[in-house]
């Protein structure tokens, strides 16, 4: 270790002390200062780490969780980026504050936000990737789907032995041969004659003959056993699959993986996706079911992605939305829900959540007629706009109550007829509610 | 094989019949709240709204329709596009020569232009039935909340930009506002989008029918006036006052650096 980089660990580690001792936060700032001091720091500090790199637009968080709860299981302590910090700042701070493990093998599991990648994979050589996906996320920050892919790919491209795990659902993730070895994962649980998907899906058009694609099977969004009805084009033969879903509720999802059951206590297909990437982990990593099995129940559900709570009381559970892709998975998750319930979309427009709002109305609201809705409340810096696209669905007006501030959301929710409540909320919204939900006492005030 | 994706359901006394031109392909950034803004705002001056998606080696036959909505989309889709209009150039420009109503946003006003350059340098044809052109820029695009002013219609409008392209307009072609905050078509020439006889023209996102109900109202009750000119129609403050509330926003943003 060079002066340097001493120097720069040593900033680091005693600016994470400080700020957790102190003041009960860590996250990027240790990041950045230890970065400022040497740049090349990650090559120092990840060195002997076996290093798995999770990354697409939906489903990282949740994904790493379920990978580092199987492989914690099975090899010990895995360091991880669990507070969401996943651009290189972050990164730098979780290898700054991971304990050593004392039983073997250094494993990181980390979330890494598409846009960072090539800049993080440039000091640290992963040994597998996994791709989840990549859907219009906020596109103020990072434009076309294709440019996205193309960042991922130039990504990996640096540790070029490294596998890559692709969902082999999205026709994207087949579009362009990648210098690494790949190997896919996949719903395989149905099929029907091929049609298209909804007319609103970016993402269908065939990479070889520009044809739109069909699908035999199309789980959500453009991912699903396409096949170009032009050229053949079609989905790669899969490595992991997923062959039934046994028993699928708002809150729980049980389904076969290789031949194996797997349990998770979280609703919605998008997650099912997400445990399937981490089942392939795992199975790439020679891991047995049982093993697997054990490490979804350690699993610690992901802080606010999907966290329920009392009001007063009322049932509530706080989900982030971020994009459409996103907010549809919800909004088909809720129709699950075998009870009424009062629906609450907290709307903001902050650099963190996206400026732009426009993605709101690629979201189809108008699956909210079937849903069991009692009534709703739009609220955060854009309320207004929330309850347009609300109304706009064909709900009725005089069951929608806007208010801006979050404070006095709640004091409508406490005063809803309804036992249960979904809060929508985008990032901003979501760390503001919680707040306000801790300082009341509804929830505890730590995040995971 | 051209297919209806929306229709609104129960009675209603008069119909519209909307083509969302490659709706399957040009539809980026929430600009599918356009249709369903003119759906909404349709409905409530009693049409029937049918939305046909005509898409690649479909058919565009203008008399089909009483309005168009021309979306953008990204570069790649947007070349495809470019390769499968020339077979419906001709019916488009006599759809809006004979005054037919239009919508185009971002990509779908580039396209009714004579050529746009890509990012990349490559040069896209039009299909020229206006004479505006869009040139490139070099690493950068122009981002952030947007606010212009249409003088003639006395209204303001409000939405997002994020778009790559510079366009300038010809002389017979009128901006849509010129612009108070933001870049608008180019950044130099102060305006923002076009209008040609009842063709719209606009880089707004936001979308721009839902943050611009007056819009969205003149744009449909054109299209209604044109198919039922002797009928009524009801005034905006009676059917669609609250939906003006909160167009105009205060925390004005502009790009993020990356």
């Amino acid at each position: 270790m060079t002066f340097k980089s001493s120097l720069a660990v040593f900033s680091g580690k005693s600016s994470q002390f400080i700020l957790q001792k102190f003041f009960k936060r860590g996250s990027t700032f240790p990041g950045r200062l230890a970065l400022k001091i040497d740049p090349k720091i990650l090559d120092t500090i990840a060195r002997d780490y076996e290093i798995v790199v999770v990354t697409g637009t939906n489903g990282k968080t949740l994904t790493t969780a379920l990978t580092v709860g199987i492989l914690e299981n099975a090899f010990g302590q895995i360091a991880t980026n669990t507070t969401g910090a996943n651009m290189i700042t972050g990164i730098v701070s979780t290898f700054l504050s991971a304990k050593r493990n004392k039983t073997g093998k250094n494993i990181a599991v980390l979330e890494i936000d598409e846009a960072s990648l090539p800049a993080v994979t440039e000091y640290i050589t992963p040994s597998l990737f996994v791709f989840t996906n990549i859907f219009r996320d906020q596109m103020d920050r990072y434009g076309e789907i294709y440019t996205t892919y193309d960042f991922i790919i130039k990504g990996a491209a640096k540790a070029p032995n490294a596998t890559v795990l692709l969902n082999g659902d999205s026709p994207l993730f087949n579009s362009k041969a990648l210098v690494n070895p790949v190997k896919y994962y996949g719903f395989d649980h149905e099929h029907h004659a091929p049609k298209r998907a909804h007319y609103n899906t970016e993402g269908i058009v065939c990479p070889n003959c520009h044809h739109i694609l069909d699908y035999t099977m199309n789980t959500y969004a453009n991912l699903g056993d396409y096949i170009c009805q032009n050229c053949g084009f079609h989905r790669p033969e899969l490595d992991y699959r997923l062959t039934e879903l046994t028993n699928i509720t708002n809150t729980t999802s049980e389904f076969v993986i290789d031949g194996a059951t797997y349990h998770i206590n979280v609703g919605g297909l998008y997650n099912i996706y997400n445990a399937l990437a981490a089942v392939s982990v795992a199975e790439f990593f020679g891991l047995e079911s049982s093993l697997i099995t054990q490490g979804f129940n350690n699993s610690h559900a992901v802080f606010g992605r999907q966290e329920s709570f009392n009001v007063g009381d009322k049932r509530c559970t706080l989900v982030l939305i971020k994009n459409p892709v996103g907010a549809n998975q919800v909004l088909d998750m809720m129709k699950l829900a075998p009870y009424p319930f009062a629906l609450v979309a907290l709307l903001n427009a902050n650099y963190a959540d996206g400026i732009d709002t426009s993605w709101i109305w690629d979201a189809n609201f108008e699956t909210i007629h079937d849903l069991d809705v009692t009534s709703v409340i739009t609220g955060g810096v854009r309320h207004t706009e929330m309850a347009r696209r609300i109304r706009v669905s064909g709900f009725n007006p005089d069951k929608i109550t806007e208010s801006e501030k979050l404070a006095d959301v709640l004091d409508l929710i406490e005063q809803q007829d309804s036992e249960h409540v979904y809060i929508l909320a985008t990032y901003t919204a979501m760390l503001e509610m919680r707040e306000i939900l801790a300082n009341r006492h509804y929830v505890n005030g730590e995040m995971k | 094989m051209t297919y209806t994706s929306i229709k609104s359901e129960g009675d209603f006394p008069y119909d519209l019949r909307v083509a969302h031109l490659y709706g399957d392909l040009m539809n980026t950034y929430g600009d599918n709240g356009n249709i369903l803004m003119l759906k909404y705002v349709g409905e409530k001056l009693g049409a029937r709204m049918t939305f046909d998606i005509v898409s690649l080696e479909d058919d565009f036959n203008a008399d089909d329709y009483d309005l168009v909505f021309f979306g953008g989309g990204q570069d790649y889709e947007q070349f495809i596009v470019s390769q499968d209009l020339p077979t419906k150039a001709v019916e488009i420009k006599r759809f809006i020569e004979n005054d037919g109503t239009m919508l185009a946003i971002c990509g779908g006003f580039q396209f009714l232009g004579k050529y746009y350059i890509e990012a990349s340098g490559r040069k896209i044809d039009g299909i020229s039935a206006m004479d505006h052109y869009t040139l490139n820029q070099e690493n950068n695009r122009f981002i952030g909340d947007i606010e212009i002013h249409n003088d003639e219609f006395d209204e303001t409008y409000y939405g997002f930009e994020n778009h790559q392209g510079r366009t300038f307009l010809a002389e017979n072609q009128k901006p849509l506002g010129r612009v108070i905050i933001g870049q608008g078509n180019n950044n130099e020439d102060g305006t923002e989008g076009m209008t040609y006889k009842n063709v719209f023209g606009s880089y707004f996102h936001g979308p721009i029918l839902s943050r611009n109900a007056r819009l969205a109202y003149r744009i449909v009750s054109t299209a209604f006036h044109q198919k039922y000119p002797d009928v009524a129609i009801p005034a905006f403050e009676n059917i669609l006052a609250d939906e003006t509330k909160g167009q105009r926003i205060t925390d004005i943003k502009r790009k993020v650096e990356k």
